[in-house]
């Protein structure tokens, strides 16, 4: 069995509102699978038919080769969840959360409370194992939440969200961990809407979109299927009124966008159009600061893909201006 | 029945009996469940009792059917929606385990509280009002069946989607408070009209206070055998109840 996770036209009705719409794809054991969407896009509800938190409406979906449905307890014997709330007990210590749930999944006595011992050091928790949790911070209770997740030696580890709103350093300590986690051999389905977290940790992505997914690859195929968006990242020691109006005139230029300091022109001539900047620069007596070429982002495919723009609004016009197709609002397959 | 049966059978008796001791170390000593549980039916009783022209040793049986019915049915309506709005009851619902073994979890939690907040009345009663036990095996089935009927009970309402215990205690009162004046709690079921006495037999209060009134010597209208039947099977109708309204959150979730 290669396949972790198989879902096929997994589907999700709220009522009349269709949450998730026949949505089928395919996990590899030992990738690093990411669910990329905005917010509202069918994410979380998908995490949660696959862990058996909510029941499909129609569809089937299996998990390390047990269907969600015929053999839930299987199923769930094999899985991790760390769900986007850190769902901790918090008038529990941390040794006690990790200790319930090894008794949820019926480990032995011994097993659990050295599993629970190795974790918590792991997570550098150990020395305030005996401290109820609602006295920790959210970065420290999310580690509790990962650490109460790997207790079973799962198959396959599911993240909704696991970075939303923490500080940088839980980031990059959760980040580090999910990279050695995987190392070690442990499938990872992570959902969320950071583009860049997906960039950087993924083997695969799919984006989530209205309940459908729009495209799955891996994030530099994705990029390479917008490749027509390149722009040059420009910034000035001064800048005037209407600056930006001046490089929208710079031939070859299809749009502009200020992004803070720096100027990002859109364009499918980069060479020309940095020849076009110097003679801009020099015409108005500007000094160039930086200037370099971009290749088009995740975030430009996610832009593309979903018809929603996070960080740049306007490099939807770009479509429109020049033609090259339009929005698809998150509905192509 | 096979090893393996047998083998995934303790299984679930184990993590049931976890979800239980996990729920009397988090709950027992919340503010709802003190409050529903204990302070609920005590002043309920003595605003009903204090003053009537009865002795108290008669009125330890009312004491010990309404401890049982309140400190029984209000755990699961603290636990249930507190959990959902923290997001660990769906710990459970993604655990390796049944539902059923979920919900007898549960269940269990509320009966060990019942039990336990209704023995202070029997042990009252007999220490300084002079009640005596006459029928053991009465006693046991009353506080065995009726704290399960009522904390599935309470299990039952608290599928009633919700993110606090006051959003599942409201609907739950509008049901125990009208129970109290149909059952022969304060007017004994032989002294109700005929068209009340076959109300009362439809409510499982009732058959609580029945069951208490003849364990302590005094006069079971419908007989001890039909109070057991009556109790049973609302236990099992509650928890069956309960179970099939949590099947149905998961799939409209």
């Amino acid at each position: 069995m290669e396949n972790a996770i198989e879902t096929k036209d997994l589907t999700k009705y709220y009522g009349d509102f269709l949450a998730v719409d026949h949505v089928g794809f395919e996990v590899k054991r030992g990738e690093i699978f990411g669910f990329l969407g905005p917010n509202g896009a069918g994410k979380t509800t998908t995490i949660r038919m696959l862990t058996g938190a909510s029941t499909p409406t129609e569809g089937s979906a299996s998990v390390m080769g047990f269907d969600i449905r015929s053999r839930p307890i299987e199923a769930k014997e094999q899985m991790g969840i760390v769900p986007d709330v850190s769902n901790v007990y918090g008038e529990l210590s941390a040794w006690d959360n990790l200790i319930f749930t090894g008794k949820l999944y019926d480990m032995p006595k011994t097993f659990r409370e050295s599993r629970a011992e190795e974790l918590l050091r792991m997570f550098g928790l150990y020395e305030r194992r005996d401290e109820r949790v609602k006295g920790f911070s959210r970065g420290m209770k999310r580690r509790v939440c990962i650490a109460m997740a790997l207790m079973n030696r799962a198959g396959i580890l599911f993240l909704d969200e696991p970075t939303s709103g923490l500080d940088v350093q839980s980031v990059l300590i959760i980040r580090d961990l999910v990279r050695k986690l995987n190392e070690q051999g442990l499938t990872i389905f992570v959902t969320t809407h950071n583009i860049e977290e997906a960039s950087q940790m993924c083997d695969r992505v799919a984006i989530i979109n209205h309940g459908r997914v729009t495209a799955i690859d891996t994030p530099e195929r994705l990029k390479r299927m917008v490749e027509s968006l390149q722009s040059v990242e420009v910034a000035f020691d001064s800048t005037f009124p209407g600056t930006l109006e001046s490089l929208r005139a710079l031939p070859g230029v299809g749009e502009v966008v200020k992004e803070g300091d720096k100027f990002r022109l859109f364009t499918n001539d980069p060479p020309s159009v940095l020849a076009s900047i110097w003679g801009f620069a020099e015409g108005k007596r500007l000094r160039v600061i930086t200037l370099s070429t971009l290749g088009p982002s995740l975030e430009d495919v996610f832009v593309k893909l979903t018809g929603i723009s996070p960080a740049t609004a306007s490099a939807q016009d770009l479509y429109r201006v020049q033609g090259r197709g339009k929005r698809d609002g998150g509905r192509r397959q | 029945m096979s090893i393996e049966h047998r083998s995934h059978l303790r299984r679930e008796v184990r993590v049931a009996w976890a979800i239980t001791m996990k729920d009397m170390r988090t709950y027992y000593t919340q503010p709802p469940s003190i409050m529903f549980g204990i302070l609920f039916p005590f002043s309920l009783f003595l605003s009903f009792s204090i003053g009537r022209n009865v002795s108290l040793a008669s009125q330890i049986p009312v004491l010990i059917s309404q401890t049982l019915f309140f400190a029984s049915s209000s755990i699961g309506p603290v636990v249930i929606p507190t959990e959902r709005a923290n997001q660990t009851f769906d710990r459970f619902i993604t655990s390796p385990v049944s539902l059923l073994s979920i919900l007898m979890g549960k269940t269990l939690a509320g009966v060990i509280y019942g039990v336990g907040i209704s023995l202070i009345p029997v042990l009252v009663g007999i220490a300084f009002f002079g009640s005596s036990i006459i029928s053991l095996v009465a006693l046991i089935a009353c506080f065995a069946l009726s704290s399960f009927a009522f904390s599935a009970l309470g299990i039952m309402f608290a599928s009633i989607p919700g993110q606090t215990p006051g959003q599942v205690m409201m609907p739950l009162n509008f049901v125990r408070i009208p129970l109290l004046f149909i059952s022969g709690v304060y007017t004994p079921v032989r002294d109700l009209p005929l068209l009340m006495q076959l109300v009362s037999l439809a409510s499982p209060l009732t058959h609580t206070v029945e069951l208490a009134r003849y364990a302590t010597g005094g006069d079971a209208f419908f007989g001890p055998l039909l109070n057991v039947v009556v109790l049973t099977c609302y236990a099992v109708l509650f928890l069956f109840m309960g179970i099939r309204f949590h099947v149905m959150n998961q799939r409209r979730e």
